[in-house]
Parts: C-alpha cells; sequence; structure tokens
C-alpha cells in the first residue's frame, strides 16, 4: 500500500528538484594504456569500453543516449604547401601553417556528429573533423577566398594517410547501458600521450564527459635507436659509419675474387 | 615482412628493400658505379621521405665503396695524397651540403631541388656518357685507332697557382681545381645521396688527366671518406640517417655487386658505358617529367614543429 506511494514521491521529486548536472555518469576503459612500437610495429587497435551510469534518482529518460568518442595525439604544427607553375616547373609556392593541431585525430560514434549537437558546442569541444581548431599561425600570402582550400586539403591528407578518421555508428551498445568501439591506429603514428575523450549526448544537451589516457612509444630497439639518434647523434653517425664500413669489409673479405 | 624503421617511422617490406639494395648492387657491381643516384630515387619514389632517403644513401654508398677500396688498397692502385686533397675539399663542401639541405627542408623546397639537381646532373652526365659510348663503339668497328694520353698537353687549369706535386698520379698540378672539385661532389653528393663517382671519374680524367689506371681507386677512397663524413653530418644536422635502413640496404647492395662484378667481366667497356648513360638518362627524365607534368595532387603537408618532426 505504501510503496507505489513512496516511488510516486521519489518520481515527483526528481521532476521538480532541479537536474543535477552530472545526473549520468560515464565510465571509460581502454584495452591498453599503452602502445609499444617494435621493429614488428604495422599499426594496432585500441579498444575503448564504457558504461553509461544513473543516479538512483534521475529517471529514465526518453530517447536514445549519443556518444562521442575521440582520440586526439600530441599537437604539432603542420605546414600545407600548394605547389604551381614557375618558369614550367612545378614547384611549391603558396603555404599554410597550422598551428597546434592534432597528430592523431580519431572520432567514433553512435550517430552522425552534425545530429548530436549543435555547431557550437561540437566546436567548443572539437568533436569531428569539421569542428576541429585548424588555428594559422603568422603571416600568410594566402587570399582569405582560398584558405578553405588549404584547410580542405589539409584535412584530405590527413585522412589519406590514415591520421585523422570520423567513424559515424561505430559505437556498439552491448547493452542498455554498455558500449564499446574500437579506434585503429595506423603505423605512421607519432608517439606521445594521447586522450580519448568521450562524451555523451541526449537531444543536443552534453550530459556527461570523460577523459583517459594513452601512450605511444617506442621500446626495445626502435626507441635506443631513436634516443641515439636524437641525444646521441655523432656517435650513431659513427656507429652508422663504422657498421657500413665493417659490412662492406666484411663482402670484400667473403668474395675476395681467388 | 614488415619492418619498422625507427628514424623514418614508418614500417617498408624487408624483402623489397632488400630486393632494391641487391638490383642496386648488382648494377653497381657492373658499371662499377656506387649506386647512389639509383637507389636514392628508387627510395623515393617508393615512399620513403626524401631526406631519409638521401641521408641513408650516403651510409649505404660507405659499406659499397669500403668493400671496392680493400681492393685497390690491395693493388696500390690509389694515389693517396690526391684522394687526401680531394677529401679535404669533400668534407667542407659536404658541411655546407647539410647545411643547405637543412634550409632548403625548412622552407619547403628540397624536393624539387633533389628533383632538378637529379635532372640536371643526370641529364647532363647521362649525354655525355652517350656520345661518348657511341663513339667508342663506332671506333671499334670501324678500326680506327684510340686517342690515348698525350703528355705535355695542357689545359688552363694547369696555369693555375699553389701548384702540388702528384708523384703516384705522375701530376703537377694546382691544388685549387682539386679542392674545388673534392668540395663540388661532397656537396652534390651531400644534398642528393649519390657517391659522385660518375662525376669524379671522368673530372680527373678529362681535366686533371689522372691516369687511368689510378682513377678508380682514387675516386672510390674520396668517396668512402666524403660519404662517412656526410653520414656524421646528416646525423647531427639532419637526423633522418636511418641505421636499420641503411643496413637492409648495404647487405643487399654488397651481395648483389657480387653477381654484378662477375657479370660486367663478360661485357665490352664502352656497350657498359652505354648501358649506364641510358640507364643515367632514365633515372633523369623520370624526374623531369615528374617536374613538368601537372601534378596529381597540387597540395602536400609537412610537420614542423611538435610530435614527429
Amino acid at each position: 500500500m505504501i510503496r507505489p506511494f513512496i516511488l510516486v514521491l521519489v518520481l515527483i521529486a526528481a521532476w521538480t528538484v532541479p537536474q543535477r548536472t552530472q545526473a549520468e555518469d560515464l565510465v571509460t576503459a581502454l584495452s591498453a594504456d599503452m602502445v609499444s612500437i617494435q621493429s614488428n610495429f604495422t599499426g594496432t587497435e585500441i579498444v575503448i569500453f564504457g558504461q553509461v551510469s544513473r543516479d538512483l534518482n534521475t529517471i529514465s529518460r526518453r530517447g536514445n543516449y549519443d556518444l562521442a568518442i575521440v582520440v586526439q595525439g600530441p599537437a604539432q604544427d603542420v605546414t600545407a604547401r600548394r605547389k604551381g607553375r614557375f618558369l614550367g616547373v612545378w614547384i611549391n609556392r603558396d603555404y599554410e601553417r597550422f598551428r597546434d593541431v592534432p597528430s592523431f585525430y580519431a572520432v567514433a560514434s553512435t550517430t552522425s556528429i552534425g545530429d548530436m549537437a549543435d555547431r557550437v558546442l561540437l566546436d567548443e569541444y572539437e568533436i569531428g573533423l569539421n569542428h576541429l581548431n585548424l588555428a594559422i599561425t603568422g603571416s600568410s600570402d594566402v587570399p582569405l577566398s582560398e584558405r578553405d582550400d588549404f584547410r580542405r586539403a589539409f584535412l584530405r591528407l590527413r585522412q589519406e594517410q590514415g591520421l585523422y578518421s570520423e567513424q559515424r555508428e561505430s559505437i556498439e551498445f552491448l547493452t542498455e547501458s554498455m558500449f564499446r568501439t574500437s579506434v585503429s591506429l595506423p603505423a605512421n603514428i607519432p608517439v606521445g600521450n594521447y586522450t580519448v575523450e568521450s562524451f555523451l549526448f541526449q537531444d543536443g544537451v552534453l550530459l556527461s564527459q570523460t577523459e583517459a589516457e594513452l601512450s605511444v612509444a617506442k621500446t626495445g630497439f626502435e626507441q635506443l635507436t631513436f634516443e641515439m639518434a636524437q641525444d646521441h647523434s655523432f656517435f650513431y653517425g659513427l656507429i652508422a659509419v663504422i657498421l657500413a664500413m665493417f659490412t662492406g669489409w666484411l663482402a670484400g673479405v667473403i668474395f675476395k675474387k681467388d | 615482412m614488415q619492418l619498422y624503421l625507427p628514424i623514418a617511422e614508418i614500417p617498408v617490406n624487408m624483402f623489397l628493400i632488400f630486393g632494391m639494395g641487391g638490383a642496386v648492387g648488382f648494377l653497381s657491381g657492373l658499371f662499377g658505379i656506387g649506386g647512389g643516384f639509383l637507389l636514392t630515387p628508387l627510395l623515393i619514389f617508393s615512399g620513403i621521405p626524401p631526406a631519409v632517403s638521401v641521408a641513408t644513401v650516403t651510409t649505404q654508398v660507405v659499406a659499397s665503396s669500403a668493400s671496392a677500396v680493400v681492393t685497390y688498397i690491395r693493388r696500390k692502385a690509389i694515389d693517396l695524397k690526391l684522394a687526401t686533397v680531394l677529401l679535404i675539399g669533400g668534407i667542407a663542401g659536404s658541411a655546407i651540403g647539410v647545411l643547405l639541405f637543412d634550409m632548403l627542408q625548412a622552407v619547403g623546397q628540397l624536393d624539387v631541388v633533389i628533383a632538378l639537381s637529379y635532372v640536371t646532373f643526370l641529364g647532363t652526365i647521362g649525354i655525355l656518357m652517350l656520345v661518348e659510348s657511341v663513339r667508342a663503339i663506332r671506333r671499334r668497328r670501324t678500326g680506327a685507332p684510340v686517342q690515348t694520353r698525350r703528355p705535355g698537353q695542357h689545359n688552363w687549369i694547369h696555369g693555375l697557382p699553389l701548384k702540388v706535386r702528384f708523384r703516384r698520379s705522375k701530376l703537377y698540378v694546382s691544388v685549387i681545381p682539386v679542392l674545388g672539385l673534392g668540395a663540388g661532389i661532397g656537396f652534390l653528393g651531400t644534398i642528393l645521396g649519390i657517391g659522385g663517382g660518375f662525376m669524379m671519374v671522368p673530372a680527373l680524367i678529362y681535366l686533371l688527366r689522372v691516369p687511368t689506371s689510378i682513377v678508380i681507386g682514387t675516386s672510390l677512397f674520396q668517396i668512402l671518406f666524403t660519404m662517412s663524413a656526410a653520414t656524421i653530418f646528416h646525423a647531427m644536422g639532419t637526423q633522418t640517417v636511418d641505421i636499420v635502413l641503411a643496413l637492409t640496404l648495404m647487405i643487399g647492395g654488397v651481395i648483389g655487386a657480387q653477381f654484378g662484378a662477375r657479370m660486367g667481366q663478360n661485357l665490352r667497356g664502352d656497350q657498359l658505358r652505354l648501358l649506364l648513360a641510358l640507364l643515367v638518362l632514365s633515372v633523369g627524365l623520370r624526374f623531369a617529367v615528374d617536374l613538368l607534368l601537372t601534378p596529381e595532387d597540387l597540395y602536400s603537408i609537412a610537420i614542423t614543429k611538435g610530435a614527429g618532426t
């Protein structure tokens, strides 16, 4: 007799009490926190698991959740160049420098990104390739009307290299609240600290977000070689020369003409 | 089998690289050349970044010339004094080359300079060799006497000051052209990823009139050490020497060279030079086509700062 009454009370309370901002909680976990690059590295895939959990006093909302998961690599400056004819020869002429753009950017989502939220919100969190902030540095000779060409070319080339990608409907809900997606990291990814940001939307409202870290590093021989080349470049060069001379000499001895 | 290159930061097919090294090694054994001018373009065309290709081939040239230098030392067919003077010029030229290389890379004009230089030098040398070898073949067919070196014949080079005697080469010549030649070839070699033997040998014969018996050994000796210096300069300056790539190439190269050298013994010198001329010309032509035809993609991107530079 009393039970339905309490339930109604709870429902009314939930309805009238101002919504707490974090009624929905988003938790994610990565299949690996670290990607190690070794001599047999040809790219890999990371799996991202997650769960949407609700507060007990939050009522179930109508409609489905929309999720976007953004994997970003360390920032870098990139120069995009355009060839032009000069004395009959094709050479690089105009260029545009983009500052602090992600070296890797992959976004997985449950639906098409434009449908999840409005432009302002997507721009703010840089969700989706069209919402990436590609800031231009310094002075540029490129006329304003052509700047978009460089921007588009940059995004296109990055996508061709497999470094930028957008995969809609690639997040799979295993249960009502558990989801999973995988993001492939190509062989040419730069090393550094990556972030995996997950965003939970509903009806265009950002309900919750969370961030996880992923590090990509060379290990073993690859790391040793790379560090040597960077930090002890003279000795690295010397070793290369000695190795080459030894190989050449050895071949001369082995194949010595009778 | 895929192999990840620690400096180029891309995986490559190890057998493909090994095969390229072997094929170029075969040709270098056949023609008695370093093969850098073939190997660098091959690597560039197969997707290795131009900077890594050039720097790494300088290391590969060290291996291929070391192998041959041993033989020439044994035969005492090297003018060490001449080689040392050439080498001094070569190291200076190489250092300037690396500085320019770095600068060109920063302004995004490295690729076009490499391509233009290849067109110019391979085009010129290729045509000269073609003409010379066709003449030689004709001469042989008609039985005309072969011109030999005439002692006492002088050109403007022999009028320059600071003369030094190079006993082994039976030369009394100014050090200026010798240093200049070394510097020029060291400079080009460093920028283009070539040993430059195919330029050095004719220059020594026709400009300085070094006896042909000593020319190849001396040229190889100078290339060995200039390219060693270039490797170290590249490692320090551009940091684009990929030791894994270099090792794969050089192992393929030294093996291929042995087979090439054996086959070369069965071919006539003028026929070899004709083939080599055609080969040189076709590489130059390939670069020319790339420069002149409208590129498939006008845009390109390069990382200038931060991760992955």
